[in-house]
C-alpha cells in the first residue's frame, strides 16, 4: 500500500462484496460472540481494571480477526471494504506514535502511551458531545483553554446562527461553522495560547461544513485537527472519507472518532470491547489519523462510567497500547451534570483508568450530552489533576480506587443529579468558577487525597517536567 | 382447531428467546401440522414472548444482538403463520401501520431501528425508511402506505429542525390530521414537541410502543 490509499479504498468500496446493511449487521452480530468465546474474553464486574496481559492480547487478536473477516461497511456503496491481514498489520504498524499538536510555543508532543506508562497523559478539553448555546460557547471554550493543565481544545456544537436554527447543508451551516472556528481561535488567543491545538469544530454535519472550518487567519489551521466519524458499528461512507481526502491534502490532523454502543450490536462488555479495538484498526486503515478518539457509550444512558464502560476502556486501552503504536485518547461520558460531585467522581474513575491503561485524556461528555452549556473549565482541571496523580500506579491499585469512586455514584446512574449550566457556575465576566462549584471540587479533591492520590502535588511535577513529556516512554 | 401442545408452546418460546431460527421454524411447522390455529399461536406464544424479549432489552437483561436474532426467528415463524392464515381465507391484522425514519441530515439510525424491532414484535406493521429521510419521503410513504403513525427520529440538536420541517409539510398539504406524528431521539423534549406541533415523543423504545398503542387506542 502506498501512503495515499484513498483511491484504493474507493476501488474496494465499489468492487467489494455487496451486502444490505441489515445483513452486514447480522454478520457482525453472529461473528462477535464466536470470537469472544474462542478467545476466552470474560468480563468480571469486580475487576474493572484487569492486569491480565494474555487476555488483553487475545482481545487484540480477536479484533484483527473481526476486521479482516468482515471488513468495513461503506453505507454509500452498500459494499464491504476488505483488507487482508498482511495489509492491515502493515498499515497499523505505520500508524504515527508521536505527533506534534498545535504550533509555536503552545505546541505539545503527544505520544503513544504504554500500559502503566510514566509518560503523563495529554489533556484535551472542551464541550465534547455536549451542545453549547450561541451566547456561551466562546466563554466555555476560553474557560477550558485558560486552564494550565489543558493541552488541547475541542470546539463544541452550536445549533443556531444569529438565533435561527442551523439547517445542515445550507448556508447557515457554513456561517455557523466559520463563527465557531473563529470563536475557538479567539478563545485560545484570549487564554494567551494562540498556538494551542484545536481538535475539532463540532457544529457542521456535512463534509462541506467541515471544510468551511478551516481558515488559517481566523479559524482552524493545519496544526489543528477535525474528527472523521465511524458509524455504528464498523461503518463509514463517502462523506466521511471525503473529509479524510481534504484534510490529508492540506496536511491537517485527522482524528478518528468511534463511538461503539454498549448493549448495541456488539452486545455486552466483551463484545463492545472487541468492537472498540476493531474500530481503532478500521480507523487506522481507512482514515490514517494522527490520533484516535475512543468514545464508547451505553446505548441508553449515553455514558461509559458504569462497570461495563470502565472495563471496556481499560481493556481496549491496554490492547491498543500493547499491540499497536497508536496514539489513543478516551472520552469520559458521564450521566451527572456539571457542578455536581457525581460528575467529579465519574471523571475520576475514567481519568485514572486512562492514566494506567495507555490512553490520553479526552475531556468528558456531561449529563448524557442532552443539556446545553454543561461544560466548564474546572472539571477539565480536575480530570488532569486526577490523571497526573494516578501516574506510576499499577492497574490493580487503580482498580481499587476506581471501585471506591464508583461507590459514590453507581446507585444514581439511572437518576443522576442534572447539575447546572455554565453561567450558573462561572462568573461570565471574569471567567472564574463560583464558590458553590469550587466547594464541590475541593471536597472531592480532598476525598481523593484521603484515598491516597496526590491530587495537589502530582500536577506540579508534570508541569515542572513538561519539556520531557512525550520523550520519556 | 387443536390446543397448543405444551411442548410446542415452550419450544417455540425458547427458540424465540434464543433467536434460533431453525427451531422456531420447526416448532411452528409442527404446530400447524398438529392443527393448531395460527392466530392462536401468534396470540398465545409469539406476542407474549416477543413482548417479554422487548422488556428484557429495555431492562438491559439482554442486548441488541439478542433482540435482533429474536426478531429474525420471529420473522421466520411469522412468515409461515401468515401464509397459513391467508390459506384459510382470513386477513392478517396488525395493531396499526407506522412509517418511521431518521430525518434528513442525520445518520444516527440505531435508535429508530430498535423502535422498529419493538413495534414489529408488538404487532405493528412498520415501514422503515432508514436514515437521512427527506420530509417529502415521509409524506409520500405515509400516503402510499396508508399509515396510521409517522415517526421521525433525530439524535442531534442540529438536525431537530428537520422534524419541524416535516410536520410543517404535512400541515401545508392538508393531511396533518390523518396521521399521528411522533418525534424521537436524544435531543427531543416535551417542549420541542409542543413547539413544532407534533403529537408526542417517547424517551425510549419501550415507551414508544406504549405511546403508539395509546394513540391508536389498541
Amino acid at each position: 500500500m502506498n501512503t495515499n490509499h484513498l483511491p484504493e479504498i474507493v476501488d474496494r468500496s465499489e468492487t467489494g462484496p455487496y451486502a444490505a446493511e441489515s445483513d452486514f449487521d447480522l454478520m457482525l452480530v453472529k461473528k462477535v460472540p464466536e470470537l469472544i468465546s474462542r478467545h476466552g474474553i470474560k468480563f468480571d464486574p469486580k475487576v474493572l481494571v484487569p492486569s491480565d496481559d494474555a487476555m488483553v492480547d487475545r482481545l487484540y487478536e480477536a479484533a484483527v480477526e473481526l476486521f479482516v473477516d468482515i471488513g468495513a461497511y461503506n453505507q454509500t456503496s452498500e459494499r464491504r471494504i476488505l483488507f487482508s491481514r498482511g495489509e492491515t498489520e502493515e498499515i497499523v504498524a505505520g500508524q504515527p506514535s508521536r505527533i506534534v499538536l498545535g504550533t509555536g510555543k503552545d505546541a505539545v508532543v503527544e505520544v503513544h502511551r504504554e500500559v502503566e506508562s510514566l509518560v503523563p497523559c495529554r489533556v484535551h478539553s472542551g464541550p465534547t458531545g455536549t451542545p453549547s448555546s450561541e451566547r456561551h460557547h466562546k466563554l466555555i471554550l476560553q474557560s477550558c483553554a485558560q486552564e494550565p493543565l489543558v493541552d488541547c481544545l475541542g470546539a463544541g456544537s452550536v445549533s443556531t446562527y444569529m438565533g435561527r436554527q442551523i439547517v445542515p447543508g445550507s448556508p447557515t451551516e457554513i456561517l455557523g461553522t466559520r463563527r465557531d472556528s473563529a470563536e475557538a481561535r479567539e478563545a485560545v488567543r484570549k487564554a494567551g495560547r494562540p498556538g494551542m491545538h484545536i481538535e475539532d469544530n463540532a457544529t457542521p454535519l456535512t463534509c462541506q461544513g467541515k471544510m468551511a472550518a478551516v481558515d488559517p487567519a481566523s479559524g482552524l489551521r493545519t496544526s489543528d485537527g477535525m474528527l472523521v466519524s465511524q458509524m455504528v458499528e464498523m461503518k463509514t461512507d463517502y462523506d466521511q472519507l471525503s473529509r479524510v481526502a481534504y484534510m490529508q491534502s492540506i496536511g491537517m490532523h485527522i482524528v478518528d472518532l468511534l463511538v461503539p454502543l454498549v448493549g448495541g450490536l456488539g452486545g455486552g462488555a466483551e463484545g463492545t470491547a472487541l468492537l472498540t479495538v476493531a474500530e481503532h484498526i478500521l480507523g487506522a486503515v481507512l482514515y490514517h489519523p494522527s490520533y484516535h478518539f475512543m468514545g464508547h457509550m451505553h446505548l441508553m444512558r449515553i455514558n461509559n462510567t458504569d462497570r461495563m464502560g470502565l472495563w471496556i476502556q481499560a481493556m481496549a486501552g491496554q490492547a491498543l497500547a500493547r499491540n499497536t503504536p497508536m496514539v489513543v485518547s478516551n472520552d469520559i461520558y458521564c450521566v451527572s451534570g456539571t457542578g455536581t460531585s457525581g460528575l467529579l467522581w465519574e471523571v475520576a474513575a475514567g481519568a485514572m483508568i486512562g492514566a494506567v491503561c495507555g490512553t490520553h485524556q479526552h475531556g468528558m461528555g456531561v449529563a448524557g450530552g442532552a443539556t446545553v452549556d454543561q461544560t466548564t473549565g474546572l472539571e477539565a482541571r480536575f480530570q488532569a489533576q486526577v490523571a497526573h496523580a494516578a501516574l506510576g500506579m499499577t492497574r490493580s491499585e487503580v482498580n481499587e480506587l476506581v471501585l471506591g469512586c464508583l461507590s459514590h455514584y453507581e446507585d444514581r446512574l439511572d437518576d443522576p443529579d442534572p447539575g447546572k449550566s455554565f453561567p450558573q457556575l462561572y462568573d461570565v465576566a471574569t471567567l472564574k468558577p463560583n464558590g458553590e462549584w469550587l466547594d464541590q471540587y475541593e471536597s472531592v479533591c480532598e476525598a481523593l487525597t484521603g484515598m491516597g492520590l496526590d491530587i495537589d502535588g502530582a500536577w506540579r511535577r508534570v508541569l515542572r517536567d513538561r519539556d520531557l513529556a512525550g520523550v520519556v516512554s | 382447531m387443536a390446543e397448543i401442545p405444551e411442548e410446542i408452546r415452550e419450544g417455540l418460546s425458547t427458540a424465540l428467546h434464543e433467536g434460533d431460527e431453525e427451531a422456531a421454524e420447526s416448532f411452528t411447522r409442527r404446530a400447524l401440522d398438529d392443527g393448531v390455529d395460527p392466530l392462536e399461536l401468534i396470540k398465545e406464544v409469539l406476542v407474549p414472548t416477543l413482548t417479554e424479549v422487548g422488556e428484557n432489552f429495555q431492562e438491559f437483561r439482554i442486548f441488541l444482538p439478542e433482540l435482533m436474532l429474536s426478531g429474525e426467528a420471529a420473522k421466520r415463524a411469522g412468515g409461515l403463520l401468515e401464509a397459513a392464515i391467508e390459506a384459510q381465507g382470513k386477513v392478517v391484522t396488525t395493531l396499526g401501520k407506522v412509517v418511521i425514519g431518521t430525518v434528513e441530515g442525520d445518520i444516527h439510525d440505531i435508535g429508530q431501528n430498535i423502535v422498529t424491532s419493538l413495534l414489529s414484535a408488538n404487532g405493528f406493521e412498520v415501514v422503515n425508511l432508514g436514515r437521512n429521510v427527506k420530509p417529502s419521503a415521509f409524506l409520500e410513504t405515509a400516503e402510499s402506505e396508508n399509515a396510521d403513525i409517522v415517526g421521525m427520529s433525530a439524535l442531534m440538536t442540529t438536525t431537530l429542525p428537520m422534524q419541524r420541517r416535516t410536520v410543517k409539510l404535512f400541515e401545508e398539504v392538508g393531511v396533518r390530521e390523518k396521521y399521528k406524528l411522533l418525534v424521537g431521539g436524544g435531543a427531543v423534549s416535551e417542549r420541542w414537541v409542543n413547539e413544532i406541533g407534533a403529537d408526542g415523543f417517547a424517551p425510549d423504545a419501550a415507551a414508544a410502543v406504549e405511546l403508539c398503542k395509546s394513540l391508536l387506542g389498541v
